[in-house]
Protein backbone atom coordinates (compact mmCIF):
# COMPACT_ATOMS: atom_id res chain seq x y z
CA UNK A 1 0.00 0.00 0.00
CA UNK A 2 2.79 2.45 1.36
CA UNK A 3 4.69 1.61 -2.08
CA UNK A 4 2.08 2.95 -4.36
CA UNK A 5 1.67 5.70 -2.34
CA UNK A 6 5.44 6.42 -3.24
CA UNK A 7 5.24 5.25 -6.28
CA UNK A 8 2.25 7.65 -7.17
CA UNK A 9 4.30 10.36 -5.41
CA UNK A 10 7.22 9.96 -6.97
CA UNK A 11 5.27 10.31 -10.18
CA UNK A 12 3.69 13.45 -9.13
CA UNK A 13 6.74 15.39 -7.77
CA UNK A 14 9.16 14.42 -11.00
CA UNK A 15 6.18 15.64 -13.37
CA UNK A 16 5.32 19.04 -11.45
CA UNK A 17 9.18 19.62 -11.46
CA UNK A 18 9.19 19.43 -15.10
CA UNK A 19 6.03 21.03 -15.76
CA UNK A 20 6.72 23.69 -13.40
CA UNK A 21 8.06 26.95 -15.97
CA UNK A 22 6.57 24.97 -19.20
CA UNK A 23 3.04 24.77 -17.94
CA UNK A 24 2.66 26.71 -15.02
CA UNK A 25 4.72 29.65 -14.25
CA UNK A 26 6.25 32.11 -16.17
CA UNK A 27 10.37 32.28 -15.84
CA UNK A 28 10.39 35.99 -15.88
CA UNK A 29 8.73 36.30 -12.86
CA UNK A 30 10.58 35.00 -10.44
CA UNK A 31 13.57 37.05 -8.39
CA UNK A 32 16.93 37.12 -10.05
CA UNK A 33 18.47 35.21 -7.09
CA UNK A 34 16.50 31.94 -7.72
CA UNK A 35 17.27 32.35 -11.24
CA UNK A 36 21.23 32.36 -10.57
CA UNK A 37 20.87 29.60 -7.80
CA UNK A 38 18.54 27.53 -10.61
CA UNK A 39 21.97 27.18 -13.10
CA UNK A 40 24.26 25.47 -10.71
CA UNK A 41 21.52 22.63 -9.78
CA UNK A 42 22.92 20.62 -12.49
CA UNK A 43 26.52 20.45 -12.10
CA UNK A 44 25.45 20.13 -7.99
CA UNK A 45 22.93 17.70 -7.71
CA UNK A 46 25.14 15.77 -10.66
CA UNK A 47 28.26 15.48 -8.70
CA UNK A 48 26.62 14.63 -5.34
CA UNK A 49 24.76 12.03 -7.74
CA UNK A 50 28.72 10.56 -9.16
CA UNK A 51 31.20 11.36 -6.78
CA UNK A 52 30.27 8.29 -4.22
CA UNK A 53 29.45 6.01 -7.14
CA UNK A 54 33.32 6.36 -7.86
CA UNK A 55 35.00 6.85 -4.47
CA UNK A 56 32.77 4.62 -1.97
CA UNK A 57 31.53 1.71 -4.34
CA UNK A 58 31.18 -0.45 -0.81
CA UNK A 59 29.41 2.69 1.14
CA UNK A 60 33.03 3.42 2.49
CA UNK A 61 35.46 6.06 1.41
CA UNK A 62 38.18 3.96 -1.16
CA UNK A 63 40.54 6.94 -2.40
CA UNK A 64 42.79 4.22 -3.49
CA UNK A 65 44.41 2.30 -6.71
CA UNK A 66 42.62 -0.71 -5.40
CA UNK A 67 39.53 0.77 -6.00
CA UNK A 68 38.54 0.16 -9.60
CA UNK A 69 35.68 1.93 -10.36
CA UNK A 70 37.73 5.41 -9.15
CA UNK A 71 39.95 4.70 -11.66
CA UNK A 72 37.63 3.84 -14.07
CA UNK A 73 35.40 6.94 -13.73
CA UNK A 74 38.69 8.87 -13.70
CA UNK A 75 39.71 7.30 -16.98
CA UNK A 76 35.71 8.02 -18.04
CA UNK A 77 35.86 11.37 -17.25
CA UNK A 78 38.74 12.23 -19.45
CA UNK A 79 36.81 10.88 -22.44
CA UNK A 80 33.71 13.08 -21.42
CA UNK A 81 36.20 16.43 -21.62
CA UNK A 82 37.26 15.89 -25.23
CA UNK A 83 33.91 13.23 -26.70
CA UNK A 84 31.05 15.62 -26.77
CA UNK A 85 28.66 11.81 -27.51
CA UNK A 86 28.06 10.50 -24.22
CA UNK A 87 28.78 7.12 -25.31
CA UNK A 88 32.46 7.69 -25.23
CA UNK A 89 32.46 8.08 -21.60
CA UNK A 90 30.28 5.26 -21.24
CA UNK A 91 32.31 3.16 -23.09
CA UNK A 92 35.43 3.72 -21.92
CA UNK A 93 34.47 3.67 -17.70
CA UNK A 94 32.68 0.20 -18.46
CA UNK A 95 35.72 -0.96 -20.64
CA UNK A 96 38.36 0.79 -17.78
CA UNK A 97 36.28 -1.30 -15.33
CA UNK A 98 36.33 -4.84 -17.03
CA UNK A 99 39.69 -4.48 -17.86
CA UNK A 100 40.95 -3.73 -14.03
CA UNK A 101 38.74 -6.14 -13.02
CA UNK A 102 40.06 -8.68 -15.31
CA UNK A 103 43.76 -7.49 -14.70
CA UNK A 104 43.61 -7.20 -10.58
CA UNK A 105 40.69 -9.52 -9.34
CA UNK B 1 1.15 15.38 -39.89
CA UNK B 2 2.04 17.80 -41.82
CA UNK B 3 4.86 16.94 -44.02
CA UNK B 4 7.54 18.96 -43.07
CA UNK B 5 6.30 18.12 -39.43
CA UNK B 6 6.98 14.55 -40.13
CA UNK B 7 10.73 15.42 -41.25
CA UNK B 8 11.35 17.06 -37.74
CA UNK B 9 9.52 14.24 -35.89
CA UNK B 10 11.85 11.46 -37.55
CA UNK B 11 14.67 13.93 -37.23
CA UNK B 12 14.17 13.88 -33.69
CA UNK B 13 14.10 10.17 -33.44
CA UNK B 14 17.36 10.10 -34.79
CA UNK B 15 19.11 12.74 -33.10
CA UNK B 16 18.25 9.92 -29.54
CA UNK B 17 19.83 7.33 -31.49
CA UNK B 18 23.14 7.58 -30.21
CA UNK B 19 22.25 7.92 -26.63
CA UNK B 20 20.05 5.01 -26.79
CA UNK B 21 23.15 2.74 -26.31
CA UNK B 22 23.41 4.01 -22.65
CA UNK B 23 19.85 4.43 -22.06
CA UNK B 24 19.23 0.38 -22.51
CA UNK B 25 21.62 -1.04 -19.82
CA UNK B 26 20.81 2.30 -17.13
CA UNK B 27 16.93 1.53 -17.93
CA UNK B 28 17.72 -2.36 -17.42
CA UNK B 29 19.79 -1.28 -13.83
CA UNK B 30 16.96 0.47 -12.33
CA UNK B 31 14.40 -2.36 -13.21
CA UNK B 32 16.44 -4.80 -11.76
CA UNK B 33 17.17 -1.93 -8.45
CA UNK B 34 13.39 -2.05 -7.89
CA UNK B 35 12.87 -6.14 -7.71
CA UNK B 36 16.17 -5.96 -5.35
CA UNK B 37 13.93 -3.10 -3.37
CA UNK B 38 11.71 -5.86 -3.11
CA UNK B 39 8.76 -4.49 -5.09
CA UNK B 40 6.72 -6.29 -7.74
CA UNK B 41 7.69 -6.37 -11.14
CA UNK B 42 4.22 -4.44 -11.37
CA UNK B 43 5.30 -2.20 -9.06
CA UNK B 44 8.74 -1.59 -10.69
CA UNK B 45 7.29 -1.07 -13.77
CA UNK B 46 4.75 1.31 -12.65
CA UNK B 47 6.96 3.32 -11.06
CA UNK B 48 8.88 3.80 -14.16
CA UNK B 49 5.65 5.01 -16.42
CA UNK B 50 4.74 7.68 -13.75
CA UNK B 51 8.18 8.93 -12.71
CA UNK B 52 10.16 8.08 -15.86
CA UNK B 53 13.26 9.27 -14.55
CA UNK B 54 16.02 6.78 -13.95
CA UNK B 55 17.71 8.61 -11.24
CA UNK B 56 14.36 8.94 -9.21
CA UNK B 57 13.56 5.15 -9.95
CA UNK B 58 16.73 4.68 -8.32
CA UNK B 59 16.48 6.72 -5.61
CA UNK B 60 13.02 4.98 -4.61
CA UNK B 61 14.08 1.74 -5.15
CA UNK B 62 17.16 2.29 -2.28
CA UNK B 63 15.13 3.84 0.35
CA UNK B 64 11.87 1.54 -0.38
CA UNK B 65 14.82 -1.28 0.39
CA UNK B 66 15.89 0.56 3.41
CA UNK B 67 11.99 1.27 4.57
CA UNK B 68 12.54 4.70 4.66
CA UNK B 69 9.04 6.77 5.50
CA UNK B 70 7.32 7.76 2.59
CA UNK B 71 7.89 11.42 3.05
CA UNK B 72 11.76 11.45 3.49
CA UNK B 73 11.89 9.30 -0.13
CA UNK B 74 9.34 11.95 -1.99
CA UNK B 75 11.41 14.70 -0.14
CA UNK B 76 14.94 12.86 -1.70
CA UNK B 77 12.92 12.63 -5.35
CA UNK B 78 11.75 16.18 -5.26
CA UNK B 79 16.01 17.18 -4.65
CA UNK B 80 17.06 15.20 -7.58
CA UNK B 81 14.30 16.46 -9.96
CA UNK B 82 15.25 19.75 -9.03
CA UNK B 83 17.29 19.87 -12.32
CA UNK B 84 13.95 19.84 -13.78
CA UNK B 85 13.08 23.25 -12.53
CA UNK B 86 16.00 24.45 -13.96
CA UNK B 87 15.58 22.51 -17.47
CA UNK B 88 12.07 24.05 -17.42
CA UNK B 89 12.42 26.88 -17.26
CA UNK B 90 15.32 27.27 -19.87
CA UNK B 91 12.96 25.62 -22.36
CA UNK B 92 9.76 27.50 -21.49
CA UNK B 93 10.54 30.82 -23.35
CA UNK B 94 10.81 28.41 -26.64
CA UNK B 95 7.36 26.58 -25.66
CA UNK B 96 4.94 29.64 -24.45
CA UNK B 97 3.34 29.37 -27.36
CA UNK B 98 2.53 26.10 -27.69
CA UNK B 99 -1.46 25.05 -26.27
CA UNK B 100 -1.25 23.01 -23.34
CA UNK B 101 -2.01 19.82 -24.90
CA UNK B 102 1.63 20.26 -25.94
CA UNK B 103 3.50 21.57 -22.71
CA UNK B 104 2.06 18.95 -20.69
CA UNK B 105 3.38 15.70 -22.62
CA UNK B 106 6.52 17.72 -23.63
CA UNK B 107 6.96 18.41 -19.77
CA UNK B 108 6.34 14.81 -18.78
CA UNK B 109 8.62 13.52 -21.68
CA UNK B 110 11.75 16.10 -20.65
CA UNK B 111 15.15 14.10 -18.95
CA UNK B 112 18.43 15.30 -18.70
CA UNK B 113 19.35 14.10 -22.38
CA UNK B 114 15.66 15.58 -23.94
CA UNK B 115 16.76 18.70 -22.27
CA UNK B 116 19.83 19.00 -23.54
CA UNK B 117 18.85 17.53 -27.08
CA UNK B 118 15.62 20.43 -27.15
CA UNK B 119 18.04 22.88 -26.10
CA UNK B 120 20.57 21.80 -29.13
CA UNK B 121 17.62 21.90 -31.78
CA UNK B 122 16.36 25.64 -30.46
CA UNK B 123 19.59 26.59 -30.68
CA UNK B 124 19.70 25.65 -34.82
CA UNK B 125 19.25 28.07 -37.76
CA UNK B 126 16.23 27.84 -40.00
CA UNK B 127 12.35 27.76 -38.92
CA UNK B 128 11.89 27.03 -35.16
CA UNK B 129 7.92 26.81 -36.17
CA UNK B 130 8.09 22.97 -35.95
CA UNK B 131 10.77 22.22 -33.61
CA UNK B 132 8.01 20.26 -30.94
CA UNK B 133 7.90 17.83 -33.17
CA UNK B 134 11.20 17.27 -33.23
CA UNK B 135 11.37 16.99 -29.19
CA UNK B 136 8.24 14.64 -29.38
CA UNK B 137 9.98 12.85 -31.58
CA UNK B 138 13.41 12.75 -29.51
CA UNK B 139 11.53 12.09 -26.13
CA UNK B 140 9.16 9.45 -27.50
CA UNK B 141 11.93 7.12 -28.60
CA UNK B 142 13.68 8.12 -25.36
CA UNK B 143 10.53 6.94 -23.83
CA UNK B 144 10.07 3.63 -25.67
CA UNK B 145 13.67 2.34 -25.00
CA UNK B 146 13.52 3.33 -21.41
CA UNK B 147 10.49 1.72 -21.03
CA UNK B 148 11.66 -1.53 -22.48
CA UNK B 149 14.42 -1.77 -21.22
CA UNK B 150 13.25 -1.29 -17.64
CA UNK B 151 10.49 -4.33 -18.09
CA UNK B 152 13.25 -6.63 -18.97
CA UNK B 153 15.32 -5.31 -16.04
CA UNK B 154 12.26 -5.82 -13.83
CA UNK B 155 11.40 -9.51 -15.36
CA UNK B 156 14.82 -11.01 -15.95
CA UNK B 157 17.15 -8.77 -13.69
CA UNK B 158 17.74 -11.18 -11.38
CA UNK B 159 19.43 -13.50 -13.76
CA UNK B 160 22.75 -10.79 -14.80
CA UNK B 161 25.41 -11.72 -12.95
CA UNK B 162 26.52 -9.01 -10.17
CA UNK B 163 30.35 -9.87 -12.25
CA UNK B 164 29.30 -7.26 -15.10
CA UNK B 165 28.82 -4.61 -12.70
CA UNK B 166 25.97 -2.86 -15.03
CA UNK B 167 25.06 -0.79 -12.10
CA UNK B 168 28.19 1.52 -12.89
CA UNK B 169 26.71 2.36 -16.04
CA UNK B 170 24.06 4.71 -14.14
CA UNK B 171 27.24 6.45 -12.42
CA UNK B 172 28.90 7.14 -15.92
CA UNK B 173 25.55 8.44 -17.51
CA UNK B 174 25.63 10.56 -14.69
CA UNK B 175 29.11 11.73 -15.58
CA UNK B 176 28.60 12.40 -18.86
CA UNK B 177 25.80 14.79 -18.03
CA UNK B 178 27.71 16.49 -15.17
CA UNK B 179 30.98 17.07 -17.76
CA UNK B 180 29.33 19.65 -20.37
CA UNK B 181 27.55 20.85 -17.32
CA UNK B 182 29.97 22.41 -16.06
CA UNK B 183 31.68 25.52 -17.87
CA UNK B 184 32.37 28.34 -15.92
CA UNK B 185 34.69 29.08 -12.28
CA UNK B 186 31.04 28.85 -10.53
CA UNK B 187 29.85 25.71 -11.73
CA UNK B 188 33.35 24.34 -11.21
CA UNK B 189 32.90 25.20 -7.13
CA UNK B 190 29.07 23.71 -7.60
CA UNK B 191 30.55 20.38 -8.57
CA UNK B 192 33.27 20.56 -6.34
CA UNK B 193 32.00 21.63 -3.16
CA UNK B 194 28.91 18.95 -3.79
CA UNK B 195 30.97 16.19 -4.38
CA UNK B 196 32.87 16.89 -1.49
CA UNK B 197 29.67 17.19 0.79
CA UNK B 198 28.37 14.01 -0.15
CA UNK B 199 31.30 12.22 0.85
CA UNK B 200 31.70 13.91 3.93
CA UNK B 201 27.82 13.99 4.68
CA UNK B 202 27.83 9.98 3.60
CA UNK B 203 26.93 8.48 6.95
CA UNK B 204 23.10 10.75 7.05
CA UNK B 205 20.63 8.51 7.29
CA UNK B 206 17.90 8.32 4.11
CA UNK B 207 20.40 9.75 1.65
CA UNK B 208 19.88 12.59 2.83
CA UNK B 209 23.54 13.43 2.09
CA UNK B 210 22.17 14.11 -1.68
CA UNK B 211 20.15 16.84 -0.26
CA UNK B 212 22.87 18.59 2.26
CA UNK B 213 25.46 18.09 -0.43
CA UNK B 214 22.94 19.57 -3.19
CA UNK B 215 22.13 22.46 -1.40
CA UNK B 216 25.83 22.96 0.05
CA UNK B 217 27.45 22.87 -4.08
CA UNK B 218 23.97 25.79 -5.13
CA UNK B 219 25.82 27.94 -2.31
CA UNK B 220 28.78 27.66 -3.43
CA UNK B 221 28.25 28.31 -6.93
CA UNK B 222 26.26 31.28 -6.21
CA UNK B 223 28.73 32.99 -3.37
CA UNK B 224 31.73 32.19 -6.48
CA UNK B 225 29.31 33.86 -9.30
CA UNK B 226 28.57 36.43 -6.74
CA UNK B 227 32.35 37.52 -6.08
CA UNK B 228 33.10 37.33 -9.69
CA UNK B 229 31.35 40.02 -10.56
CA UNK B 230 32.20 42.41 -8.13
Amino acid sequence: MSDWLVILGAGAVTFLTRASFIVFADPHRFPHGFRVALAFVPPAVLAAIVLPGFAMPEGTLALSLGNHRLLAGVAAAAVAMRVKNPLGAIGAGMAALWGLQALFP
Amino acid sequence: MLPNARIEFLGGCRDMAPVLVGTVPFGFVAGVAAIGAGMSPLEGIALSFVAFSGIAQLVVAQLVAAKSPAIVTLAAVFVVSLRFLMYSAALSPHLAHLPRRWRVPLSYLMTDQGFAMGARHYALPGDRSLRHYRMLGSGLTLFCTWQAAVIAGALLGAQVPAAWSLDFVVTLSFLAILVPAVRTRADIAAAVVAGAASLAAAGLPYKLSLVVASLAGIAAGVAVEGRHRR
